[in-house]
This record gives C-alpha cells, structure tokens and sequence, in this order.
C-alpha cells in the first residue's frame, strides 16, 4: 500500500478526489490517499511545489501558470486528470440584480442577463457612481476568465468599466452582504450559499457561458510523474472508477453526505446535493435555474485532459493581460496537460466534440485555435 | 537606496501572539520599520497604503490569493510587487513553507538583503510551533493526570482501599491488558458513570 497526501479545497468538485479516498476507488489500486484541506490556492501550489503534498485538486489555469512561471516562481506541474468541467455560476448582489430586471432585458437568457448587467454599468457610470467590483477565486482561474467573458457579451470592457478582486469562496456571500463586492463567479456550492443567506441572486450558470469549459484538475508536479511513472497511472485510474461512482445519480445522496462532513465541505448535504443534480435555486425558494451540464464530473470524457483546453487556458491567460503572447510559452502550456498519461491508465474512452469551439462557447467570440497560435488574434 | 534596516515589513497573521514573536524578532535583528495587520478588514487597501518592501504571511491564513491577485493588477499598486525567492534558493522556499509561512517581496529588492529577514521569519515560526506543542502536551499531561486521579478516587471508595493499593491496582491491569494507565482509569469512570 502506497500512501499519498492530496490537497483540496471545500469545494463541491473536490468529489472525485474524496471519493477516491474515502470510497475504496484508491484502496483498489493499493493507494492509501491521505486528503489534506487546505485554505489556499496558492498554499496547494507551494505545498506541492516542496513535495509536502504529492498532489492536489487543482485549478486548470493555475496548473498552466505555475508551469510556466507567470505570477510566481516556476513550478512544473503535470496533468493527467480532470476531475470535472463545468460548475461554475455567476452570481450578483440583489439590489444590482433587481436593477437588472428593470431595464427590458430577458434574464433568463445568458446573454439577456449580460447585456441588463452592461447597462447598469453604463447607467452608473452617467451617475457618477464608483465602477462595480467583481471577485473571482484566484487570478488564474476559469472563474476570471468566465467572469470577463460574460461582461463583454455586456459591453463591458473587463479591464477598464469594473474592477477585480479575489476572495476565497467562504468569504463571497459575506463580501457580497458588506458591499465590498457586487458579483462573483465561483464553484458551487458557494452561489446557492449566497442565494440561501439572501444575499445574491445567481445570475447565469458557467454552462450558460462556455458549455464544456475545463475546471478542477489533479495536478502533481512533474518530478513524481517522472520517477513514478506506474504510480501515477495506479492513481489515474482510481480517480476515474471513483468519477464514474460520482456521476452516477444513484450514489448522489452518499455523495453529497460524504462532502457535507466536517473534515470536507462542513456544508448542509442538501445544498450540495443540489448542485451536484444541477439544480440551483437562482433566488431563496425561488426559481430554479438547472442545466444539466452545470457540473460534469466524468461522462462524454470529461475526465480526459485534452490540450486544446490547456490551450484555451492559455490563451485568456494572454487576452486578461497576464502573460504575453510567445509561441514556445503555447506549446509548453500544452504539454502541461497529458492525455497520452490518462490513455495509458484507463485506455481510449469515447470523447465528446463540442461546437463550436473546445470550449464551446455559448455567445460572443469563438475561439479560434489556429488563429491564436499562428499569433493573428488574442482570444 | 535606503540602508537593509529601514525596508518595510507587514506581518499579515491572525495569531496575535505569533505575529508579536515575530515582531520581537525582526525588531531584534534591528528592523525598524515592522507593521503587524490582521486579514480580515481592507486588507488590500492597508497594504497600498503601507506599500511595505516585503509581506510575511502564516499560510493558514486564506487571503493569500487576495494578495497575489493584486501583483496581477499593475494599475491597482504603486509599484510592481512580485515572489522575490527564485527558483535557485528553492531551500528557503522549502524551509518557509514548511514553518508555515510565505513570503512576498517587492520586486527588485535583491536576496541577499531580504535573507536574514527570512531567516528570522523561519525561526520565529518554528519556535512558535514548538511552543504551541509543548503547551499542547503539557495541556493533555494534566488532563491525564485528573482523570487517573478520579479513577483512583472511586477505586479507594468502591473497594475501601489506600491511594497507593489504588494506584498499584490501575498499573497491575494496564499492563496485564497491555494498555496505558490513562485508558484504564477512563474505563474505570465510565463503567462508574453507567452503574451509577
């Protein structure tokens, strides 16, 4: 039996990696995996980095960022696994959102819900008003990316009409109620948090935004996926039986109980349940708003990292102005993540296309992958 | 350039006592220039304000990724802010993380002058884990300690025995079942609380 300290942080798609080691899935391979809560990304990145853990649930961008050395000191990192796509939501603070629903625009469209949210910001502006401010997870996260996606469907230009910040996710819906920020977009299940203290009303979906977008991640760093090679693939392949147990709705209730324990989400089993069946109360006892991709933990191929989504990664990267454009940088963000790893553990599974990019984008600007790499656009 | 002893130092932890260990500490080392802020309110805003030369920060603490997300917005600070320890003094890295502690400081600044002020940091941290230990222990040792005396109690009174037969009694069974006095005595108040 091999033992293994994995970080992760409270969040709902940590599921995969807790099932794995509190469901027998690690156990089957002969792996011990010792799970570790930590309170940071940045602590997940720096613990892996010195090898207290051996790997950890991950943030894709934040795995093809400390690959590459942007915001940090370099910390090659390898992916063999996604542990889900999707599960994000954007949600806003109740008096901008009413303000939202006043000014003739179909919220319960995505790009309704942005372009009523980009003429309230025009509108406070012609007021005078301080710009509204946004919270997203961590620089280099989907979350950001999501984020500024969504306010350019509203004519809202990320950069210079509002303003970002990071809050840990347990401090959204506080921040929220202390007007500190007026919207976020993060994992669940901290929107239907916020939606349950009163606070937020959940605005759009991440699936309404980009329907198959790359989330959480096990990443390691690239000296065990070098020196252990068989290790690796043992744990690649616990991960995905246990991300099988995961999607299945029947084991829903066990896994939702398993979360809500106080050593992993410390949350009501409800609240989590919810999201893990995609269905989101956007207003306290009020509408649900559900998709059934809000969060895919491993079917259509999920589970497999494919490059095109580091790519897409590291092309916001770029297009939010936190790292340039450099062809050889592309491909090393590409390499990050490893399918051939994951082909090699669990063999060929069947793989979704989606359209009408990798992302698949649902409004606004597509993104072109060839254009991007041959250095013509910025995403 | 202003001489080592004047750069700015935030100390951003909520452990009251930790963060004035460390203070003591870089205030010994001759740092003058010491602040000591808690997370929770305006953090951002305080560090613009103090625009400190280097940040320690308890790893604990979650606005970690708050503080790096500022280094991304150049516009938000004065001057660019970025991890000073590089890859090629990854054992301080190393020994930081491991105390518990993260480090960010101004860019620019070179290693040599921001070392001993890692250094201390490190030693700060430890001493104080060893500390928070040692207490710990000495907290369980006493706990123990009552509970085998209230074991001894009710065996003196239930058998009409001395302190010391009642003592030799606990011995004798924990290790002749193989396990510690402590566990013995706390069978010996459980069983008591249940036939009461």
């Amino acid at each position: 039996m091999r033992r293994l300290s994995m970080g992760f942080i409270p969040l709902t798609d940590a599921a995969v990696l807790i099932a794995a080691a509190e469901r027998g899935f690690a156990m089957a391979e002969g792996i011990e995996i010792e799970l570790h809560r930590e309170v940071s990304w940045a602590n997940i990145r720096d613990k892996v980095n010195v090898g207290l853990l051996d790997g950890a649930h991950m943030l894709g961008p934040l795995a093809i960022a400390s690959s590459l050395g942007l915001g940090h000191v370099r910390v090659p990192l390898v992916v063999p696994f996604s542990l889900n796509l999707n599960g994000s939501a954007v949600t806003i603070d109740k008096h901008i959102y009413a303000a939202m629903g006043e000014v003739g625009e179909d919220l319960s469209t995505a790009p309704g819900a942005a372009q009523a949210l980009g003429k309230v910001v025009r509108q406070r502006r012609a007021e005078g008003r301080d710009p509204l401010t946004f919270a997203s997870v961590y620089a280099f996260s989907t979350h950001t990316y999501l984020l500024r996606h969504f306010l350019k469907g509203g004519g809202i230009d990320p950069d210079r009409d509002v303003r970002f910040v990071v809050v840990p996710p347990p401090f959204m819906a506080e921040s929220l109620r202390g007007g500190l920020i007026h919207g976020f977009c993060v994992g669940s299940p901290w929107n239907s948090v916020a939606v349950d203290a009163d606070v937020g009303r959940i605005a759009v979906l991440g699936a309404e935004i980009f329907g198959w977008v790359p989330e959480k991640v096990l990443g390691v760093h690239a000296r065990f996926a070098n020196a252990e090679p068989e290790l690796l693939y043992r744990l690649v392949r616990a991960l995905y039986a246990a991300a099988h147990w995961c999607e299945d709705a029947t084991n829903h209730e066990d896994l939702a109980r398993l979360l809500s324990e106080p050593r992993h989400l410390n949350l009501p089993a409800d609240v989590i349940r919810r999201t893990l069946d995609g269905r989101l109360n956007s207003a306290p006892g009020g509408k649900l708003r559900s998709d059934p991709d809000y969060l895919v933990l491993s079917r259509d191929g999920a589970n497999r990292p494919e490059r095109d989504h580091a790519l897409w990664m590291y092309a916001q990267i770029v297009a939010a102005g936190q790292g340039e454009f450099a062809a050889d940088a592309a491909q090393e963000a590409m390499s990050v993540y490893r399918p051939d790893i994951f082909d090699q553990a669990v063999g060929p599974v069947p793989v979704k296309h989606p359209e009408p990019d990798c992302v698949a984008t649902q409004f606004g600007e597509v993104f072109d992958a060839q254009a991007f790499l041959a250095g013509r656009t910025v995403a | 350039m202003a001489n080592d002893l004047s750069l700015r130092i935030v100390i951003v932890d909520e452990s009251p006592v930790r963060a004035a260990i460390l203070e003591e500490g870089l205030k010994e080392a001759g740092f003058e220039n010491v602040l000591r802020i808690g997370s929770r309110n305006n953090l951002l805003e305080r560090i613009y304000a103090i625009d400190p030369d280097v940040i320690l920060i308890d790893l604990e603490d979650p606005s970690r990724d708050t503080i790096e997300q500022m280094f991304q917005v150049s516009r938000e600070v004065k001057r660019p802010v970025a991890m000073f320890v590089d890859q090629t003094d990854s054992k301080t890295i190393e020994d930081a993380i491991e105390a518990g502690v993260a480090s960010y400081v101004v860019d620019g600044l070179r290693k040599d002058r921001v070392k001993p002020i890692l250094e201390t940091t490190i030693s700060r941290f430890r001493a104080f884990a060893r500390l928070k230990a040692e207490l710990e222990e000495a907290k369980t040792q006493l706990e123990e300690r009552k509970v085998i005396d209230r074991a001894k109690m009710l065996l003196m009174k239930m058998k009409g025995i001395d302190e010391e037969t009642a003592y030799g009694l606990l011995r004798r069974t924990a290790m002749n079942e193989k396990k510690r006095i402590m566990d013995i005595a706390q069978s010996i108040i459980t069983a008591a609380e249940l036939l009461r």
